[in-house]
């Protein structure tokens, strides 16, 4: 417990500072945010409204205070670039409100694939290099170095090919050739749920496949490591059967490495796909991002690098107490 | 019965056991005794088919009872062996660190030897898993069951090993090694504990051991293996007291012992001239560095003039002085919030080193050897107490020679190390590229090896050489003082014996004064004047060698002595 108390204090401290840096960082960076929203036509009387308004007169500090009491009550100011209507401005946490499931379930479904391709994948892997080199040989030493090459040669290939392009090969192969959905036909999920999440697949492929080819390799190399283990012959001295030492002693060791990396590919995705989001046409996170810095809509851009960066930690956190649940030598303290 | 007829094992056509036969009685134990590279490790991980996939029988065959597992010619037989490993023959190996799942709880993995090979109900496993436990002399054996392996000591690993390795009562039990890592202590519980479960269970045991000692003492017969083959295969005492082979004759004699002439060091004499090359020439400012933000302990260089003789010190002379010295370790943390928690590994330690003399340091791990002589090096600063050296840079030989040299230099390059670090804290002691090459020659030299080594980078030398590297190291900027933690420990008995004989033969020439660490006994009585023995953090005596080994005062230097 005295471990969790730990660690929500250093998220807390390090959101702080994020914030601070990301406020400070859009008061430095010139260009007037009056100017952009109303265009150079704008009367001095109009411009000076606006500019008291959204509180641009104040000294930096006090801004920074009214900003940061506002976003721990849940209000996240507002957008200087979107509208709700002609009189209402647009609050800032409902436009994110609005992205935030899309981008979140776009990640989950991408995982759910990650992880039950690469896993079983890895370890089929491992145990075919085992076999071609390792501790037992036999008939399948000749089968297992060809696939051990292949598997090489076609993950590494996958690894190297750019998402944007795979996001095309994806909508070109299974959208346009094989009619498996209908590209640019993205179904919203407050309309219609099952469609959407049908959608969702085949971006979620191409954000998955590379992670796939990477976590794989990486499953692999780190089961290959733990295969020369002295545990290892021990499990092998009892009698235990290849399939059993691969999965009951090797896999939980090999996978401590790989939580790490998939924590990475987490953080990664949660935080916006920009290309594949772009490529689907998805109103999500990423595009959000990309169209707020090029407008200078700032409260949008502060509020998504806190969100980042509250994802980031997050999910290390997680791999944390997963480390915790795979090893038990990592204590508490 | 195991019978090992005429068996031949090649990794990529290299033969590294040749035409070994064995024959194992039920209730037998059998020595297997030989050096690194032996072949006795892989003769019992092909018996137990375990060996690694290259390996192949080239010929002879492997028998249990009237089955045969392996013959030449043949693929092992994994199905066949399933059936037998961990029911009919079992292992127990050397590394009760490493040998277990470190994430799996140990009952679990004993367990698994029972889900593999019988039916019996998860209740019923569970209490025969018990049961073992406490036979194997795990007290609170529900605790052990529960524990991960990081939870419990090497001595209770290994017993969780055996454990597994009896549970079925196998005919055959292959020990590699099963003590060599643990302290000696414990190393006796667990032999006894290996030699009752043979008489009870009346299995074939084939022990592994690089220790003639120890075979002689738990073998009913010994087979002696030097690459490869079998040179001498009797009795212990058929052995001991008429080996036919020179190689078993060296292999004996090797073996420390306290039972075997002792050679006396102390004889100052002034040798040091000859030695004035690679020389600091200038007193040194280090008491100055030392002493830099160390408020709590004062570590004294002493600035000595140095001239034609180096430690002219006269006999007697102290050239290291601890006083009341406690040496603390920091429990890891890099919490913002929490303090470092300190802990004191070493309190109250007083002892002089005198100019010329070897002092031996023993112990078991864990008890404060190493962090005592890294506080003496300034090495860990976390101290309180005194430390006074009167020597100058104290240098310091590693145990493990494979790790301890950067295998990317050569090694002419890693001998004039040392002298430009000296060079570089301290610019009076500056020596020209010629020169400094010119000592390392000399150096590789002394430590008994040739000039065509100048060259070489340490993946190409032996360990023997690795270490007589090591020494040269230490021993190049004529220090006067070095400390030397284990360093033969990690070596083969006969290249042990030449590594202490070159250490004593470089001390006397070069009137050398050394802290020398050791956990066995016996290697310190054949190297140190004095013995100082340590017990959790505390020195509990220190004397003269003759004096501890006869008339040993506490109980704890008794046990060690008999023990060993």
């Amino acid at each position: 417990m005295k471990y969790f108390g730990k660690k929500l204090i250093t998220l807390i401290m390090t959101l702080f500072l994020v914030s601070v840096a990301a406020f400070l960082a859009f008061q430095v960076i010139p260009g007037d945010v009056v100017t952009s929203i109303l265009g150079t036509e704008a009367t001095p009387e109009r411009e000076e409204q606006l500019r008291e308004e959204l509180g641009l007169n104040d000294p930096p500090a006090v801004r920074y205070f009214h900003w940061i009491t506002g976003v721990l009550q849940g209000d996240l100011g507002v957008s200087y670039r979107y509208s709700k209507n002609m009189n209402e401005m647009m609050p800032v946490a409902e436009l994110i409100g609005d992205k935030l499931p899309v981008t979140l379930w776009l990640a989950a479904v991408s995982l759910v694939f990650i992880v039950a391709v690469s896993i079983p994948l890895g370890v089929l892997w491992a145990g075919l290099s085992d076999a071609a080199h390792g501790r037992r040989g036999g008939m399948l030493a000749r089968v297992g170095h060809i696939l051990d090459a292949a598997l090489g040669v076609v993950t590494q290939a996958t690894m190297a090919v750019p998402s944007f392009f795979l996001g095309i090969l994806v909508t070109y192969l299974l959208g346009i050739v094989l009619g498996l959905f209908a590209p640019g036909g993205y179904v919203s999920y407050q309309e219609n749920f099952a469609g959407f999440l049908v959608y969702l697949i085949f971006p979620a492929l191409s954000i998955a496949i590379p992670k796939i080819a990477m976590t794989s390799r990486f499953l692999r190399n780190s089961m290959l490591t733990e295969l020369s283990a002295d545990y290892v012959r021990t499990a092998y001295s009892k009698g235990t059967s290849k399939r059993r030492v691969m999965y009951g002693h090797v896999l939980r060791n090999a996978m401590m490495p790989v939580v790490t990396f998939l924590g990475m590919i987490v953080a990664e995705i949660v935080a916006g796909s920009i290309v594949v989001e772009q490529v689907f046409g998805l109103p999500g996170i990423g595009r959000l991002l990309i169209s707020s810095i090029s407008t200078r809509d700032f409260p949008v851009v502060e509020i998504l690098i806190l969100y980042i960066t509250f994802v980031v930690i997050f999910v290390y956190f997680l791999v944390d107490i997963l480390y915790r649940v795979i090893d038990p030598r990592i204590s508490g303290t | 019965m195991i019978t090992i007829e005429n068996l031949s094992v090649a990794f990529d056509g290299t033969e590294v056991v040749k035409h070994v036969s064995l024959q194992l009685e039920d209730g037998e134990i059998l020595g297997v005794v030989g050096e690194s590279g032996s072949g006795k490790s892989v003769t019992a991980l092909t018996l137990m088919g375990l060996a690694p996939a290259a390996a192949q029988v080239t010929s002879g065959r492997i028998l249990y009872d009237d089955v045969v597992l392996q013959e030449a010619g043949r693929p092992c037989d994994k199905a066949l062996y399933e059936k037998y490993q961990g029911a009919r023959m079992s292992m127990v190996f050397q590394e009760p660190m490493t040998s277990l799942n470190p994430t799996k709880r140990v009952g679990g993995q004993v367990e698994e030897v029972l889900k593999l090979h019988t039916k019996l109900a998860k209740e019923e496993s569970r209490s025969r898993v018990l049961e073992t436990f406490a036979a194997v002399g795990l007290h609170d054996a529900e605790k052990v069951y529960a524990s991960y392996p990081h939870q419990l000591s090497g001595g209770m690993r290994q017993r969780v090993m055996i454990a597994m390795a009896v549970i079925l009562h196998p005919g055959l039990i292959v020990a590699d090694e099963p003590t060599t890592a643990l302290d000696v202590t414990i190393q006796n519980q667990i032999i006894a504990l290996l030699q009752e479960i043979n008489q009870k269970q009346k299995n074939a045991m084939l022990f592994i051991t690089h220790d003639l000692n120890l075979a002689k003492r738990l073998c009913q017969k010994i087979a002696v293996m030097k690459d490869g083959c079998v040179v001498e295969y009797g009795t212990g005492e058929e052995i001991f007291g008429n080996p036919r082979q020179a190689y078993t004759k060296e292999l004996i004699e090797a073996v420390p012992s306290r039972l075997k002439k002792r050679r006396i060091l102390k004889a100052p004499s002034n040798m040091a001239d000859e030695m004035n090359v690679g020389i600091p020439k200038a007193p040194s400012n280090m008491a100055d560095e030392m002493n830099a933000g160390m408020p709590k302990a004062s570590v004294n260089m002493a600035k000595r003039k140095i001239t034609g003789t180096l430690h002219s010190a006269e006999q007697g002379s102290s050239i290291l002085q601890v006083r009341n010295l406690s040496v603390f370790y920091q429990e890891g943390s890099n919490s913002l919030f929490s303090r470092n928690k300190k802990r004191c590994v070493v309190s109250g330690a007083e002892f002089d080193i005198y100019s010329g003399e070897s002092l031996g340091l023993v112990g078991e791990s864990g008890c404060g050897k190493t962090s005592l002589s890294k506080a003496i090096l300034g090495m860990n600063r976390d101290i309180q107490g005194n430390i006074i050296h009167h020597s100058l840079r104290p240098q310091m030989i590693f145990q493990d020679p494979y790790s301890s040299l950067n295998p990317a230099k050569t090694i002419g390059w890693l001998l004039q190390e040392p002298l430009r670090a000296a060079g570089a804290l301290d610019k009076s002691l500056a020596m020209t590229k010629a020169d400094m090459e010119t000592a390392a020659y000399d150096m590789l030299r002394r430590v008994g090896m040739g000039e065509k080594y100048f060259h070489r980078k340490p993946s190409q030398l032996s360990g023997g050489q690795r270490q007589r590297v090591s020494i040269a190291q230490a021993l190049i900027t004529n220090p006067g003082f070095i400390v030397a933690d284990e360093p033969v420990s990690a070596l083969d008995v006969t290249i042990q014996a030449q590594i202490m004989e070159l250490l004593q033969q470089l001390q006397q020439e070069m009137k050398l004064s050394c802290l020398f660490i050791s956990h066995d006994i016996n290697v310190v009585y054949q190297m140190c004047d004095r013995i100082m023995i340590m017990k959790e953090g505390r020195i509990i005596e220190i004397g003269e060698t003759e004096e501890i080994f006869h008339h040993p005062r506490e109980e704890y230097t008794q046990l060690l002595l008999c023990n060993s």
